[in-house]
């Protein structure tokens, strides 16, 4: 059996590469998600060509659908007990379309100390696993709690 | 949607959003031990409430920029965002953006704008940017 670590800052290292399980999107992920977001365009959602009066053939997705898969990958590797998001960018290279197989592939290129806070950097590309097509590339930068488990800002 | 100026200090119409738990549930996934979704676990690290997870404020700069720019953003846009303040369930967000820049990019019209979401008291959760192209924009202006 895989033993888990618990994720820390001593733990993780740079280059140490993720990998998150593979996904296949389905029609009920856009409509959770558009229900979570409150976006209900009719680019996501219309099956009728005019009314969806889009440029792309069928439906697409919003492009931020598979954020979370991505921030899910370290959880392949580690236990995560908490952590808070510092900040992300994100290239939209291309639709994601519902019935597409897609898994998101990440390396940790950063970890750093600021004002006692420690945060890694992992970059990523999130692929149809059937053709390697790139859909969203970036970065995100995410803070880890230390072990006692709360940081003083926690308490503002 | 209202016709945008591209040029620079031109504002975006603001999108406003009232975040639920179970909006929260269905962005996050609902688990134990979750500072979205477990509110006795968010107590015990420290926090009042429940936390909207950061990504979800991404997902409504992008609502406004899909819904300006369309194809323009959905293929080549691209988002920079720093989480500054926590959002927490029952929050009321207003996500704003302004027109930054208007240039050429590899020979096609690119908008940069600048883009936040603020709180019910005012206070910044989010800061950054958003950009894409302008030469497919939807209801043509």
């Amino acid at each position: 059996m895989i033993e888990f670590k618990t994720i820390s800052y001593e733990v993780v290292q740079i280059g140490e590469e993720f990998r998150s399980d593979d996904f296949t999107v389905k029609p009920e992920d856009v409509d959770t998600f558009g229900y979570a977001v409150d976006d209900h365009d009719p680019w996501y959602f219309e099956d009728d060509d005019n009314e969806r009066d889009s440029p792309y053939d069928g439906k697409i997705t919003h492009p931020v659908l598979l954020g979370n898969l991505a921030l899910f990958m370290r959880h392949n590797k580690y236990i995560v007990p908490a952590g808070l998001h510092a900040k992300i960018h994100c290239e939209f290279v291309a639709p994601i379309r519902v019935g597409m197989h897609v898994r998101v592939y990440g390396k940790l290129i950063d970890k750093y100390e600021r004002r006692g806070r420690h945060y890694i950097v992992t970059r990523f590309e999130t692929r149809e696993e059937d053709t390697g097509q790139v859909l969203v590339r970036g970065n995100f930068t995410q803070m880890i709690f230390p072990q006692s488990g709360v940081h003083q800002h926690a308490k503002r | 949607m209202p016709s945008v100026e591209l040029k620079a200090g031109a504002a975006l119409p603001a999108l406003k959003k009232t975040i639920v738990q179970r909006q929260i549930d269905c962005y996050s996934g609902v688990r134990p031990n979750s500072i979205h979704t477990d509110l006795e676990w968010a107590k015990q690290k420290g926090f009042p409430r429940t936390l909207v997870q950061a990504l979800m404020s991404t997902a409504y700069v992008s609502q406004m920029m899909v819904k300006w720019l369309g194809a323009g953003f959905v293929q080549g846009g691209q988002i920079s965002a720093s989480f500054i303040n926590p959002v927490y369930e029952g929050d009321t967000l207003t996500a704003r953006a302004v027109v930054k820049s208007v240039e050429d990019v590899s020979g096609r019209p690119h908008v940069t704008v600048e883009c936040w979401c603020e709180n019910q008291n005012g206070l910044k959760t989010m800061v950054g940017s958003a950009s894409g192209f302008t030469d497919q924009l939807r209801n043509k202006q």
